[in-house]
């Protein structure tokens, strides 16, 4: 395979699974419906979506472990969905590391490496480059069985990149690890990005990680593609309630729409009179997701613009900020995380700024 | 075990796990170890002469010796044919698909069937006058006499057909015992299907081979009844076991007998010896890539 390339086009990318359309078989179901973009060299792009929403068959498609149903995958123009994955030669590195329990570190690192036919000596000193890249060189002699969870995860990176491909895939490399070291390897995998400058394509569910990685975030639900764009895009805007809810927007409240003009929405319901953004054309009832910590308690008594009266039902203390359990007048929960304090039981206003409420048509909410 | 070792002996006998093994032990003790000790003891008691006359006799008559090399002649190559037809074809046949289950029920019917069926289906068959033979006569594949029975080739042909499910079936369990992961990295990384197995899978399984292989020689080393069937039983298969039958059925000579009966356990031991200490230079722990 090239070594180099300017574009990774993903051209309407499908994968079915079931049947094989005979009518006495299951439907064939899409994990994977469309999945059209295009990935510049040394981009770090990370598919993002619960399980089940097709991003890990995405990357099998790409890596050539499943074949696609329909359409096709070209690096520059050259079409590579017909290879098999030995002749695409790209890294992978696979959630439960896979490595080979009976090669040594160095060995398992070497592989790709063997498998090219590169000298005995070239591979050692690449091996070593690899191993001293994800600082694992000590331990070059030993099985993968005698290392740490995250040592294995670092050698199966190691074994992906000594073979210097020209995109990396990752299957949720991180989920296997306990919580302090994916946050280490997270940065790990992050600064050998930054040395070596290879296009990397990163499955994941934890938006944390896809924002702290990404250059570029493709959020998936059931197969499809609902929003391509960078972390503060997606975080910030997104493009619909499915994202919204994935991105940690916890707060949806139906409302009806009273007020609209081109960048400004009204609505109201029991108790709220909010000012908000439309995401999208709107009829008269909208859905309008807020996150948690755009909220902040107003003082007692004042009555600020774009606030809502609740009752604290419950309050979890999280150290310089807590989390507020309220109930609005029509009884819908709402999330709260700000400084100061409320009991349960008391009533409250919290307010919110016009800018961090996003309103989608009501009839998106599943 | 682990947990066994660190308790007391008094306590081992009051849990009562550890009678669950109490009918297999009973089994073990009326059906193999006393019959052995008695066959044992039995060796050095000859109808005539000193306690080892048996064995001396065994080993300076021709026509005994020499059914040890008959048989190792016939088990060895039978074995190894069946692993290197089984390991291939359980590589194929390793993922779970309906025509996975097609191929393995057909390819596992011959257990079912005894080497008594097998023989009389292969001596019409394969016979001079086989249908085997007149499709390669008339085809003009091959033009002089066609022997496939009653000789070395019988045998070993029908140690193959009984011998090839309980390979395949062994070895099947330990190809999907390994981590499908493996052969699917080993192909990200540039290796071609070959290279896959040779690689990610045969180091795996190369322990549980040895195991098959001592499991099938041992049950092709006591053949008997095929050997009779399909063989010369009076030359080229004259068996170990034949030789055994006839100190005992022929001669009525049962000490004779136990004595061939040791000798054939120590060769199968041997050989069993030196293949389990060969798989000790192998790799052997987890098959997986990772945690689980």
């Amino acid at each position: 395979m090239k070594p180099d390339f300017k574009t990774l086009r993903l051209d309407r990318v499908t994968r079915r699974f079931g049947g094989t359309g005979k009518t006495t078989e299951a439907p064939q179901v899409a994990a994977l419906d469309g999945l059209q973009m295009d990935i510049a060299r040394g981009e770090f792009i990370a598919l993002l979506g619960p399980s089940g929403c097709g991003k890990s068959t995405a990357l099998n498609c790409i890596a050539g472990l499943l074949p696609l149903s329909d359409g096709g995958i070209y690096l520059d123009d050259h079409r590579i969905d017909t290879l098999p994955p030995e002749q695409r030669g790209f890294g992978m590195v696979f959630q439960n590391y896979a490595l080979f329990p009976h090669m040594t570190v160095a060995k398992n690192v070497g592989f790709g490496l063997l498998m090219r036919g590169v000298p005995a000596a070239e591979i050692q000193t690449r091996v070593k480059r690899a191993l001293d890249l994800v600082q694992l060189a000590q331990h070059m002699n030993k099985l993968p069985g005698q290392l740490s969870g995250g040592q294995q995860q670092r050698v199966a990176i190691a074994r992906a990149i000594v073979i210097e491909p020209p995109l990396i895939l990752m299957d949720e490399p991180l989920s296997n690890l306990d919580a302090k070291l994916r946050l280490e390897m997270r940065s790990e995998i992050r600064r050998i990005h930054g040395e070596l400058g290879r296009t990397t394509l990163y499955v994941t569910h934890d938006q944390d990680e896809a924002l702290s990685l990404a250059d570029r975030i493709v959020v998936m639900k059931d197969g499809k593609v609902q929003q391509i764009g960078t972390p503060p895009e997606v975080y910030g805007q997104p493009s619909n309630l499915a994202v919204a809810r994935f991105m940690g927007y916890r707060n949806e409240l139906v409302l009806d729409v009273v007020g609209q003009d081109a960048q400004t929405v009204t609505l109201a319901g029991p108790g709220v009179n909010l000012v908000g953004i439309p995401k999208m054309r709107l009829n008269s009832r909208a859905a309008v997701s807020i996150r948690p910590e755009e909220f902040s308690i107003c003082a007692d008594g004042s009555n600020p613009a774009n606030s809502i009266s609740a009752r604290v039902e419950s309050v979890e203390y999280y150290g310089r900020e807590s989390l507020f359990m309220l109930r609005t007048q029509d009884n819908t929960r709402l999330y709260v995380r700000a400084e100061g304090k409320a009991s349960p039981g008391e009533t409250i206003r919290v307010s919110v700024p016009a800018d961090r409420v996003l309103a989608y048509p009501f009839e998106q909410v599943a | 075990m682990m947990l066994m070792s660190s308790q007391t002996a008094g306590s081992r006998w009051r849990d009562p796990a550890m009678w669950m093994a109490a009918p297999a032990v009973i089994f073990m003790l009326a059906v193999f170890v006393y019959p052995f000790i008695h066959g044992l003891i039995l060796s050095f008691q000859p109808l005539e002469g000193g306690m080892l006359s048996n064995y001396v006799k065994f080993f300076s008559t021709d026509n005994l010796w020499m059914t040890i090399g008959v048989t190792l002649k016939l088990a060895l190559p039978a074995t190894l044919i069946n692993i290197l037809i089984a390991v291939p074809v359980a590589y194929r046949l390793r993922h779970k698909t309906p025509y996975q289950k097609i191929a393995t029920t057909i390819l596992v019917i011959p257990i079912t069937l005894g080497t008594v069926l097998i023989a009389e289906g292969m001596l019409t068959y394969f016979g001079p006058k086989g249908w085997f033979a007149q499709i390669l006569q008339t085809l003009h594949i091959y033009e002089g006499a066609i022997r496939l029975t009653h000789n070395y080739a019988g045998v070993v042909i029908s140690l193959v057909i009984s011998g090839f499910p309980f390979a395949f079936l062994l070895i099947l369990s330990y190809i999907t015992g390994i981590d499908p992961v493996l052969p699917r990295a080993a192909a990200t990384l540039g290796a071609t299907p070959f290279n896959q197995f040779r690689y990610a899978i045969f180091p795996l399984i190369l322990p549980g081979l040895a195991m098959a292989f001592c499991l099938s020689f041992v049950q092709a080393f006591s053949v008997f009844p095929s050997a009779v069937l399909l063989g010369s039983p009076a030359g080229a298969t004259r068996v170990i076991s034949i030789a055994a039958y006839e100190a005992a059925f022929e001669n009525y000579d049962y000490s004779m007998a136990s004595a061939v009966a040791m000798i054939m356990g120590a060769v199968q031991l041997g050989v069993v010896v030196i293949v389990l200490g060969a798989r000790n230079l192998f790799y052997r722990g987890p098959v997986t890539g990772g945690k689980g």
